[in-house]
Parts: structure tokens; C-alpha cells; sequence
């Protein structure tokens, strides 16, 4: 039987994301069928002067009501907005997570700078929590993460610059697939801080009008902060209609560090590999949700590697961190999410900030949300710093 | 005017050799009058980010613009005239 | 705990010393020696281990740099390794303290050229580019310094086929005056240092490969290297890194 030879067999069972669109799957929902980006513009501290940024912020209102509803974590807004986002997933999943023995939940987490947030307290000798002070370490992180969610199954923690999201999905993945629990919860976050905004600030990366994704007068990126969760359950443990998540592919470009001459190559490397993973070929995927982080070179090089995959047959795609901005070690979970909820509302996502189409970009590219006539595969891929490209394929298990 | 350029082309000579880490260069085997970028160093993209951070940091010289920064990077004695005339 | 697979190379460098299979542990030159043990890395240069250009080690940080020197001094024959071998050569790294000595680096200086690094994955980058690698890549953060299922990850991906070697870096970078400048959680501060590589694969040196043993990677490098195979056929013909 087919499904046997596909790398996972594993099922989504439940989501819950926290995002600038706001507390919760809706909200996002909400800015895709509008088209609209959620960056908004506030003074933040780069360095040691306040700058004006445009970026993908987690409302002030919403971080303050989850410090006040678990004051002994509120000197942690990664553990904060992890948390928040595994309680929906928690919960999302109904009784499945719940009937499956805690020594048999696993828990990954996807992090790029975890809680680099209180270096600036540190270093001017301002008391800082220890639990707090510990939570710099990512996989200090996870733990504290998994003892809130009673995972005491296998724990991992992957750090891998903006690709780290799609494997920590693949791990959990493949922790199920090796027998090693029968649910894993998987959550990524990251937060937008002094730190990260500062570098890159010094890499001339931002743009300071906000990103526009594959739009023909993009300059640069927007950071963006929050998290998502995603429960994978053994395939059996979920009832129909499933989403199953069916491959995986990774790869590094070997080329260059930051980018400039990347071809494409090893992100259509990637691409290929995932779908080697899923047994799909490039014209059985329905939707493709790129990177698409609006600097020249990424949207170009992606444009590239989708050519090199798909030929003059791309799949509609579209780039969404116009609603999110760039949440680097979240974006693998956050995006995965938006699309594992594209596959159970039908509509595909456009590119919102979009105002006019580098011709470079396919024409398959969505400027709006759109409905889909046939809906069964997504792609996505991400891209990060060092050169390492992810591509992971979602599926519902049904037509 | 002229030894005040002197003296910055000598202290950029050794702010490049320590920024981008070019071991086996010393200031004498720098032409002053030659390319920054593309002149032999071995530079690349992020190096001429860092050139800007430096002048940022050490000089208090904010440049946005890329035509500004080509034309001060032409050679050292270009980035020196550059920095005396809009060092903060 | 895996018969079909080896231990194809290993090399270890910590306050110790540093070595591979091949030639066992040997001491740091006696200028290197003492900073080493106190957990000041500055003094590490590339020509301890080649004669090449050094330009590429000198712009990268600490982290990328013990790594960089763990792949070199496994001495596996990269060099002549078949195109078609290194696009199926994955690369998997673990890493507690990760880039935390360049985060600090970076938060006193914000130059382009640190933050570049203020990740612990860039490592597999700098590797992949020189060695020209092609296969999958993982980067984990285990709950302890050495700790780490790299191993594990590593046979996986080798029993389904999808790499045909895989190279497992252990790398714990934090320079003792960098530990200091911050105040950190004991276990951050006190993590130490080493870097430790295994490259793993079916068996094609039945003088050199040795069965994967369970346990954590760094420890499993640092036991093979304490007990180096002294076989003749296996001895190398590079310069610096030899035996004796």
C-alpha cells in the first residue's frame, strides 16, 4: 500500500497559534480572507538608541494579559507565547493527547535566540529570574515547556536558523515514526528583541516601510515574533478526515553564507527530496507557501529553485509573512499551521503587502486569498541563514 | 588638510586590516589609492556591511544610501576625505 | 548497537588535547597548553593543523572555527571524496552552549560580520561550503554540554537511505573570558569546551572502521581517540596530522 512507503505516516491532531493577526487561529484566518498585512510600526531599542521598525509584534495587550494570567514566566515571552499556542494545540486535539500516557508524548521545540531578550537586564545587572536566565539555553526551554504539558516522552530541541520550524516537525515526526512515542507535541516560537532587530540592522536587511514579499520594489524583511503548536499523533490515533504530514527534505546550499549567489539549487534539492518522501511528483501539489521573506535575493532565488522543481508548471503559491513578518524560529510551525488550516478551509492564501509583481516571480504567484478547486497537497519550504533549505508536504488524507 | 588625510588614511589602513581580519597585511601593503572592494583584499558583501557599521560606531557616520557608499569606498584615500569631511 | 555501520573516522579537541583515531591524543604545543586548559581559545590557530590559507578560519567565530578543526583533523579524505558521495554526505550537529560566546561577542559589538554567527547551524554552513556537502542537515541543542542524540539521527538517516555518510559534530565553544562577562546560569558559564567529530558510514576500511558504540557523541569520540588503532595500512600521509 502506498502510504507504507511514504517517509511519516503521522497526523496533524491539533494547532493553536499566536501571531501579529492576534491570539489564536481566527484572527489569522480573518487577515488571509481580507488579504491584509498585520505589521504595524513601533519605536523599539536597537542597540542603545530607540529607532522607528515596522514589524510583525505580538500585541502589547495580549502579552500583558498572558504575563498577568502566569506571573511566575513573565519575565519569558518566548515561554509565554510557546505555552499559549501548545494550550490550543492541547486543547484543539480533544481527548486524543489526553487518552495517550505522558511517557508516551514527546515534545520538540523550534527556536532560534529562545530568551536572548534578558541579555540587555544582564548586562546592565538588572535582576533577572533565574528560570528566566535559564531559559537563554533553547533546550532549558523545551523542558520547562514540557513539564507544563505533561510531555515526558523523548524531548528535543532544534536550532537551525529560519529552517529549524519544518524540523522540528520533521523530528517529531520521526520520533513516532522510530516507535518512541505516539504523540509529540511540537511548538516554535521566537520573539522579536534588541538583539535580533540589531542584527539586522548591521546586515542592512530591513525594510523600513515593512516587507513585501516577491513585490517588484522589495527592499528588505520584517521581523516577527510568536508561536505555534502542532500535536502529531500516530496516524491510527486520529479519527477521519485526517491531515498527514507524508515527507520531509533538508539540504544546505554549500554555496555561500548570506546569500547573494545562491541559484536556487539547494532549495529545489530540498523540494525534491520532500517529495521523493511523500511518493508525489511536482504536479500532484496544490498549494506551495513560500519563504518569501521580500529581501532581492531571497524571493529571487526562491522564483529560481520553484522553476528548477516545477518547470513552466509551478503550483499556486503566495508569501505570507505580510501578515506575520519574519518569525524565524517560529516560522516553520507558524506557516505550517496557516497551511494546515488552508487545507480545511479551502482558501489559499494571497501575498498580502503585495502591490506590484516582480516580473521574476511566477505568475502562479496569489496576490489574493482565492479559493481552491482542488485541494489535497501543500508545500512549504523555508530558507535560512548558512545556507540550509527545509521543504516539509501537509496532505489531507481524503480528497 | 592634507597630513590630517594622511593620518585617517593610515588609521582606516589599520581599522580594515583588524575589522576584516587580513592576516599577512600590513598597512604598507595597502594602496591607498586602489579599489577597497574588488582590489585585491578578497572582500565580500558582508565585509562592506561591516565597513559601514565601523563608520557608524567609530566615526558616528550614518550612510543609507548605496551611491554614497560606492563612491566613499572607491580607495582608502576616498573613504579618509569621505570620513573628514562628515565625521560627527 | 548498529551492526551495519561504522565509525569511519573520529577526532577530538578539548583542554586535554587533540587527535583522532589514528594518532591517539596528543598534547598542545607547550604555548598553547596552559591557556587552553584555563578555557582561553584565542590562541587556536589553523596552522596547527594545515599549512592552507587561513583567511576563511580567520573571519569565523569560535564556534565555527573548533568545528572547522574537528573536520579537519578526522582526516577522512574529504579531498578526494566523489561528487556523487558528498551530495549524500549529511551533516548533523549538536550543540549546548551553541553560539551563546558569539552572542555576547555580538551584543558588545553589533558588527555584520559577528551576527552572521550568532547561530548555532552556521557551522554546518561553513563545513558544507568547503567540503562541498549536499545531504541532509539537522542542528540540536541537547539539555547538557556533550549530551545529544546525533548518533541516533545519524543511523536513521543512514538505514532508510537517505544519506550514505553522515558527519556528527559535537561543538561546546564558550571561551572562559566571555563566561565571565556575563552573569549566566551555572550551567551555561561552567560548560567547558571541546569539539568532537565521527564520520559514520557502511565499513570500507576494515583498518581504520569501528563498530558505533551506544552513548553520547562526544563521549564516544573522545573514548575512540584514547585508544587510537595503530595499524600501518592506516596511517596517514598528511603532514601534519600523523602519527607520533
Amino acid at each position: 500500500m502506498a502510504t507504507a512507503l511514504k517517509q511519516f505516516s503521522v497526523a496533524l491532531a491539533g494547532k493553536g497559534v499566536l501571531t501579529a493577526a492576534g491570539l489564536g487561529l481566527s484572527p489569522l484566518q480573518r487577515a488571509v480572507a481580507a488579504n491584509t498585512g498585520n505589521l504595524q510600526r513601533r519605536d523599539c531599542l536597537i542597540g542603545k538608541t530607540l529607532q522607528s521598525v515596522i514589524g510583525g509584534f505580538v500585541a502589547d495587550e495580549i502579552t500583558a494579559q498572558l504575563r498577568a494570567a502566569d506571573p511566575a514566566n513573565r519575565a519569558s515571552r518566548p515561554f509565554l507565547f510557546a505555552a499559549a499556542a501548545a494550550e490550543q494545540a492541547v486543547a484543539d486535539s480533544g481527548r486524543i493527547l489526553g487518552a495517550i500516557p505522558a511517557a508516551r508524548r514527546g515534545f520538540v521545540l523550534s527556536t532560534t535566540k529562545a530568551n536572548i531578550d534578558v541579555f540587555d537586564q544582564l548586562a546592565a545587572g538588572q535582576p533577572v529570574p533565574l528560570a528566566a536566565q535559564r531559559q537563554i539555553q533553547p533546550a532549558f526551554l523545551a523542558t520547562d515547556l514540557a513539564v507544563r504539558f505533561d510531555c515526558r516522552g523523548p524531548l528535543q530541541c532544534v536550532s537551525a536558523a529560519c529552517v529549524s520550524g519544518l524540523l522540528a516537525l520533521q523530528q517529531g515526526a520521526a520520533c513516532i515514526r522510530r516507535g518512541r512515542a505516539d504523540a509529540v507535541l511540537v511548538v516554535g516560537v521566537d520573539v522579536i528583541s534588541n538583539f535580533v532587530l540589531s542584527g539586522f540592522n548591521t546586515l542592512k536587511s530591513l525594510d523600513p516601510e515593512g516587507c513585501r514579499p516577491f513585490d517588484l520594489g522589495r527592499v528588505g524583511l520584517s521581523l516577527g515574533e510568536g508561536a505555534a503548536a502542532i500535536v502529531l499523533v500516530r496516524r491510527e490515533l486520529a479519527p477521519a478526515p485526517r491531515l498527514l504530514l507524508t515527507g520531509c527534505g533538508t539540504s544546505n546550499d554549500a554555496n555561500h553564507l548570506t546569500g547573494p549567489s545562491r541559484d536556487g539549487a539547494g532549495l529545489a534539492l530540498a523540494i525534491r527530496r520532500a517529495l521523493a518522501a511523500s511518493c508525489a511528483a511536482p504536479e500532484d501539489i496544490d498549494y506551495l507557501n513560500a519563504h518569501g521573506t521580500g529581501t532581492p535575493y531571497n524571493d529571487n532565488m526562491e522564483a529560481l529553485a520553484f522553476r528548477t522543481v516545477f518547470g513552466d508548471h509551478i503550483p499556486p503559491f503566495s508569501g505570507t509573512k505580510g501578515i506575520t513578518g519574519h518569525t524565524l524560529g517560529g516560522a516553520g510551525v507558524i506557516e505550517t499551521t496557516l497551511c494546515a488550516a488552508t487545507l480545511e478551509s479551502r482558501l489559499l492564501p494571497g501575498t498580502p503587502r503585495l502591490r506590484e509583481r516582480d516580473p521574476v516571480a511566477p505568475e502562479s504567484l496569489l496576490e489574493t486569498a482565492r479559493p481552491a478547486a482542488k485541494l489535497k497537497r501543500i508545500l512549504k519550504v523555508n530558507c535560512g541563514f548558512g545556507g540550509t533549505n527545509a521543504a516539509l508536504i501537509i496532505e489531507r488524507e481524503q480528497p | 588638510m592634507a597630513s590630517l588625510i594622511e593620518t585617517l588614511v593610515e588609521e582606516l589602513k589599520a581599522k580594515l586590516i583588524a575589522g576584516f581580519r587580513l592576516e599577512g597585511v600590513t598597512a604598507a601593503t595597502i594602496n591607498a589609492d586602489m579599489p577597497i572592494f574588488g582590489g585585491g583584499l578578497g572582500l565580500d558583501s558582508i565585509d562592506a556591511l561591516e565597513l559601514v557599521a565601523i563608520l557608524e560606531q567609530d566615526y558616528g557616520i550614518v550612510i543609507t544610501e548605496r551611491a554614497v557608499a560606492n563612491k566613499a569606498f572607491a580607495s582608502v584615500r576616498a573613504l579618509a576625505e569621505f570620513v573628514a569631511a562628515n565625521r560627527a | 548497537m548498529n551492526g551495519e555501520f561504522s565509525i569511519l573516522a573520529a577526532s577530538w579537541l578539548g583542554p586535554e588535547g587533540y587527535g583522532n583515531d589514528l594518532t591517539g591524543l596528543r598534547d598542545w604545543p607547550t604555548s598553547l597548553a596552559e591557556q587552553l586548559q584555563r578555557g582561553d581559545l584565542n590562541g587556536l590557530h589553523w596552522s596547527l593543523l594545515s599549512d592552507s590559507d587561513p583567511s576563511r578560519f580567520l573571519r569565523m567565530d569560535l564556534m565555527c572555527r573548533l568545528g572547522f578543526m574537528a573536520v579537519e583533523l578526522l582526516d577522512a579524505g574529504f579531498d578526494t571524496m566523489s561528487d556523487v558521495r558528498r551530495e549524500h554526505t549529511g551533516v548533523c550537529i549538536e550543540s549546548f552552549t551553541g553560539s551563546l560566546d558569539t552572542d555576547i561577542r555580538f551584543a558588545l559589538t553589533p558588527r555584520p560580520s559577528i551576527f552572521t554567527y550568532t547561530l548555532p547551524s552556521t557551522v554546518i554552513g561553513e563545513i558544507c561550503i568547503r567540503f562541498r556537502l549536499k545531504g541532509p542537515v539537522l542542528s540540536l541543542v541537547p539539555t547538557a554540554p556533550g549530551g545529544g542524540d546525533g548518533p541516533a539521527e545519524a543511523i536513521d538517516w543512514l538505514q532508510r537511505g537517505e544519506a550514505e555518510n553522515v558527519l556528527c559534530l559535537s561543538i561546546e565553544a564558550m571561551n572562559r573570558s566571555t563566561a565571565n562577562s556575563l552573569p549566566l546560569p551555572p550551567e551555561l558559564s561552567a560548560a567547558g569546551w571541546h569539539a568532537a567529530a565521527l564520520l559514520l558510514g557502511p565499513e570500507e576500511n576494515p583498518s581504520r572502521a569501528q563498530p558505533l558504540t551506544a552513548g553520547p557523541l562526544a563521549d564516544i569520540a573522545a573514548s575512540r581517540v584514547r585508544a587510537p588503532c595503530r595499524n600501518a595500512l592506516a596511517i596517514s600521509n598528511r603532514q601534519k596530522i600523523q602519527c607520533g
